[in-house]
């Protein structure tokens, strides 16, 4: 093998490109996110903010509105038109100061404290005025004014306050066990069935073109248009797969598929196998085609009977396959989200919530990126897991072959 | 009698299995063939006694007509093909690169970039989506075509995993001895390289049509606006607030499942290859 130069550089520099921004940038953003109590509908959580920082454009636009409000020809009193003075000086002073600025900028302690005073004055003043005066608009004045403290925004650095939060929420709890229970039954079924038709369709026989079409076809149909299917055929009122179900009894009545708990979690398996066994057959098929025929004549001629071939040669022969294949579709399933979301949008009542449709909730439903990134980190930390024993019983044959 | 199953096309044997399989078949094909049937009933029917009935009373194309011209699923399967056909390009070309790379070369951080690409793959996807999100809002990218490059994230080991194990199959001897005969090495990447890895080279470019064409996370959170919705995304909102509109569904699936039939049946050989390639050690 030749040593890598400058021109061969090029050749990986595309890829280097594209996993770090796409790939591998975003993952170390999660990660900080994480951190952060993030909300974007929340304008003073909508950044990450290590340190305190002031909202520049909310306190000007708050000042000016409480120095309007403040209608001097209402106030009779000397001392009281001092006050309002007084108030406007205070606001003016602290505008002085970050002159020309706009957004959120860092401040220093000293102006920290001048816009903290200028709130504990104006609100002081607000209250004194209010009780002797009719102000203008004296419902609203009391909230405006807050927003002078609110242009103050502090730190939204949490720590491990999110994880800690993530370990206490039931709703984690309960996502992690479906996701679980998703992952294992499913993927279960689909190697036993997956094998079982590998084994069928290694017989050789005529028509092989036309069963591994129809074989493809579920697994190279959109999970989402699969899945829109599969709720059409599922439906409690005119659904055909609900009526079979519930008339050979394996449901007590059609709306239960949908509508109770294991019914729908039942139903988004059965959809997961129909989608993934035929592609699980065809990855152990390919490993079985491997196997050479003459291993079986030799284990006949010494009497091996059918069960004795399947555990002794053929299984042992197939474990990589049957590794390999078992390890990418563990993952998949672990990570099953278009499926879910289409079918029953983790409903009823939670029941089918995985991780990573709780997460995505959590992102693009409660714009809660922080907390949100927490549970995609606990998938993360669960998915390394799995492919860290599985790679171990693997050994190193999956980096091998290259 | 009975000590004869060792032959695999034994008489004997066979009824059972082609019964498992007949069966499997009607279980694998028999979704598509009711979506095909409920497309063509009228909604009074879908909804009505005819539910469960196999001939449609009174055949209707309006939930074609419907889905075509009012929910403009054209438009969706046109953005998908465009999406598809990007990124299908785009990862071909840098994967190919790549995947040469580091089958022929030796180079520091080569495992390191191999088991990078593995673990890519291994990702919950979730995981790149909040801030992508956030990066496309920043770049007023939202709303565009440029949603193929994070695509990359998801297509881009796969397609790499699947070259390496082609590039590895051409012998080095091949290269060496066109160098010998002084061709320079960029022709030697066109002239003999290339044309003998076009067959891995397509097989993965179906594999990675297919990986795009299915994309769903990314399209629904990125590209909000219909205009750019892709099949999957367009499909997973013909519903109402109340239901969801089965037949416009029906006639939706049955047009989009006609190109990814296509594709199985005229690409099946690559796909298979592809896939096995890919996923298991030989």
């Amino acid at each position: 093998m030749k040593k890598m130069g400058l021109r061969e550089f090029l050749f990986i520099l595309p890829i280097l490109l594209l996993i770090g921004i796409f790939s591998l940038w975003p993952v170390v953003q999660s990660f900080t996110y994480t951190f952060f109590d993030y909300q974007l509908n929340d304008q003073t959580k909508s950044g990450l903010y290590l340190n305190e920082r002031f909202n520049v454009d909310v306190y000007n636009e708050t000042a000016f509105y409480v120095e309007r409000f403040l209608d001097r020809s209402e106030i009779a009193a000397e001392e009281d038109q001092e006050t309002v003075e007084q108030v406007v000086e205070k606001l003016n002073n602290v505008t002085s100061q970050f002159e020309g600025k706009e957004g959120v900028i860092e401040i220093d302690n000293e102006l920290k404290s001048d816009i903290q005073e200028s709130y504990t004055v104006t609100s002081e003043a607000i209250n004194t005025l209010s009780e002797k005066y009719e102000l203008q608009r004296e419902q609203e004045l009391p909230s405006l004014v807050k927003d002078l403290d609110n242009s103050l925004i502090e730190s939204n650095f949490i720590g491990f306050q999110g994880y800690i939060k993530a370990f206490k929420d039931d709703r984690v709890h309960t996502a992690f066990i479906n996701t679980f229970v998703f992952t294992i039954v499913s993927v279960a079924f689909e190697l036993v069935l997956g094998l079982g038709m590998a084994l069928i369709m290694n017989k050789g026989m005529r028509g092989q073109g036309f069963i591994r079409t129809a074989s493809l076809i579920p697994w190279a149909l959109p999970t989402a248009v699969g899945a829109l299917m599969w709720s059409y055929l599922y439906d409690g009122g005119y659904g055909i797969v609900a009526k079979i179900f519930a008339d050979i009894g394996l449901i007590a009545e059609a709306n239960d598929l949908m509508q109770t708990a294991t019914g729908a979690m039942s139903a988004a398996i059965l959809a997961d196998i129909w989608k993934t066994t035929p592609y699980m057959a065809i990855l152990l098929l390919a490993g079985l085609q491997t196997i050479p025929k003459s291993l079986y004549e030799a284990g006949s001629i010494d009497g091996a009977s059918k069960f004795q071939q399947f555990f002794r040669i053929t299984l042992p022969l197939l474990k990589p396959s049957i590794l390999v294949a078992l390890l990418f579709r563990t993952l998949d399933a672990f990570r099953v989200f278009d499926l879910i979301y289409v079918l029953t949008n983790g409903g009823p009542g939670g029941s089918t919530e995985t991780l990573s449709i709780y997460s995505y909730k959590a992102m693009f439903g409660q714009t809660n990126f922080g907390y949100g990134s927490v549970i995609v980190m606990i998938m993360f930390v669960c998915v390394a897991i799995i492919a860290i024993i599985f790679v171990r019983v693997l050994g190193t044959n999956l980096m091998e072959k290259n | 009698m009975a000590q004869q199953p060792n032959h695999p096309d034994a008489p004997k044997s066979k009824w059972p299995f082609l019964l498992l399989l007949t069966f499997y078949l009607v279980v694998v094909v028999f979704p598509f063939f009711w979506i095909l049937v409920t497309s063509f009933k009228s909604s009074g029917e879908i909804f009505g006694d005819n539910a469960f009935g196999v001939i449609p009373e009174n055949p209707t194309l309006d939930h074609y007509a419907s889905v075509i011209i009012d929910k403009g699923i054209l438009r969706a399967v046109w953005n998908s093909l465009i999406v598809s056909f990007t990124t299908t390009v785009y990862i071909i070309l840098v994967a190919t690169f790549s995947a040469y790379a580091i089958s022929r070369f030796e180079f520091k951080g080569k495992s390191v970039l191999l088991g990078l690409v593995l673990a890519v793959s291994m990702f919950p996807q979730m995981i790149v989506i909040g801030p992508i999100y956030n990066l496309f809002i920043e770049l007023g990218w939202a709303n565009s075509y440029w949603i193929v490059l994070p695509y990359s994230s998801i297509t881009l080991p796969m397609a790499v995993w699947i070259l390496v194990t082609h590039f590895n199959q051409i012998p080095l001897a091949l290269e060496e001895s066109a160098r010998m005969d002084g061709a320079t090495p960029f022709q030697t990447l066109f002239r003999i390289v290339f044309p003998l890895a076009a067959p891995g080279v397509f097989t993965t470019a179906i594999i990675v049509f297919i990986i795009a064409w299915n994309e769903f996370v990314l399209t629904i959170t990125i590209n909000s606006q219909s205009e750019y919705h892709t099949v999957p995304v367009a499909i997973s909102f013909l519903r109402t607030q109340f239901e969801i509109l089965w037949g416009e569904v029906a006639a939706a699936t049955v047009i989009v499942t006609i190109p990814t039939l296509l594709i199985v049946l005229f690409f099946q050989r690559q796909i298979v290859s592809g896939l096995t390639s890919g996923g298991v050690k030989e």
